[in-house]
């Protein structure tokens, strides 16, 4: 059996083992990469989820509107924290007067790795005499 | 170096390419198809903007309000210019193209238009205007946009009765389109009423009783 040269066979050594672990570095990073998208897309529809949910079912006033009523949205919430979701939901004027906000606020620069997903729909809000505000209803998912 | 090193290296270099070979493959990868997620939320998107449409009155807007064009050129009197306004404000936005739709008619008798006995309505424009400023606060901007407003042909023989109007925003090099939803509404007339004013139009009876639907179809597109 020949000796390892110190010289030329350790030099080779040590430049393969540096490209593997780089190589290895990029697939690990690849792979974050590929589950961070797959958890955007997953709270993108959890999201279209819950404000399809909210709109249609949880805050219905008459088929196509919906009233403010926060006791509605409490149980709501309550029963999406019992499967660790995390959320925020808004209805805000054209204007950007919020109306309604509910649970805590989102930064988006906080969970800089899995920032918080949000989607927004029209919807128009009940009021007095039949009449009707147009506003946008948004959902921000969170930590899961 | 020997040529067992240089096989040991050739090994790795060779393992170091599949390596980044399956990096590609899952930077390239998508867990998720985009085109399906992008027309899952344009379809919601559309749907809501038709609903609330429906529950959303004109007020909101500032109010939508009309001309009547009863007037000759020569009989242009401010005060009587002025008693000739309709306001609409409180009419949802909905029933705003229901009555655009009511108002101009289209009615072709034997091939030719018939133009309506009367008075030439000043509804269209300002109520594309109108629409356009809504659809634009409401959805320029997240997609490009197509509203289409028509009524289903009606075929009474020698009479045919349609209304067909657009309003848009898109982008005209988009190749593919989002979504389309559609509500249907019906005029807010009688059908008796109708076939009065189509007959009266002809000066000829019906044997058919019109029964107009208006199709409001939201087409959302790439913006």
């Amino acid at each position: 059996m020949e000796q390892l040269s110190v010289g030329e066979d350790l030099f080779a050594a040590l430049a393969v083992v540096g490209l593997l672990v780089l190589f290895i570095a990029a697939l690990a990073h690849s792979y974050h990469l590929y589950g961070e998208r797959r958890n955007a897309y997953e709270s993108f529809n959890l999201a279209l989820d819950i404000a399809e949910d909210i709109k249609n079912r949880v805050l219905t006033a008459s088929p196509g509107s919906i009233d403010l009523t926060v006791n509605k949205l409490e149980d709501y919430f309550k029963l999406l924290a019992r499967e660790g979701i995390g959320l925020r939901v808004e209805v805000r004027t054209l204007g950007g007067e919020v109306l309604l906000a509910r649970g805590p606020e989102q930064n988006p620069l906080e969970g800089y790795f899995s920032p918080p997903c949000s989607v927004s729909l029209p919807v128009a809000v009940a009021r007095d005499q039949g009449s009707a505000q147009l506003c946008e209803l948004v959902v921000w998912v969170g930590e899961r | 170096m020997n040529e067992q090193g240089i096989g040991y290296i050739a090994d790795m270099l060779v393992f170091a390419l599949l390596i980044s070979f399956a990096s590609l493959l899952l930077v390239g990868a998508s867990p998720i198809d985009p085109k399906i997620e992008s027309t899952r939320y344009a379809a919601s998107f559309a749907q809501s903007t038709l609903l609330a449409l429906q529950h959303s009155t004109a007020d909101e807007f500032g109010g939508f309000k009309y001309q009547l064009n009863t007037l000759s050129s020569e009989l242009n009197v401010p005060v009587l210019k002025g008693s000739t306004k309709r306001n609409l404000r409180h009419k949802t936005l909905v029933q705003l193209l229901v009555e655009d739709a009511l108002l101009n008619l289209h009615i072709e008798a034997e091939g030719a238009e018939v133009k309506p006995l009367g008075p030439s309505w000043g509804m269209k424009s300002e109520l594309r205007e109108f629409l356009k400023g809504v659809l634009d606060k409401l959805i320029g901007g997240r997609f490009g946009y197509r509203l289409i407003v028509r009524s289903l042909p009606l075929d009474l023989g020698f009479v045919w009765v349609y209304f067909e109007s657009e309003i848009k925003n898109l982008n005209e090099d988009a190749q593919r389109k989002l979504c389309s939803e559609t509500i249907v509404a019906t005029l807010p007339i009688s059908q008796e009423e109708l076939t009065r004013r189509i007959q009266k139009m002809l000066d000829t009876t019906l044997e058919l009783e019109p029964d107009i639907a208006v199709e409001i179809t939201l087409e959302l597109w790439p913006s």
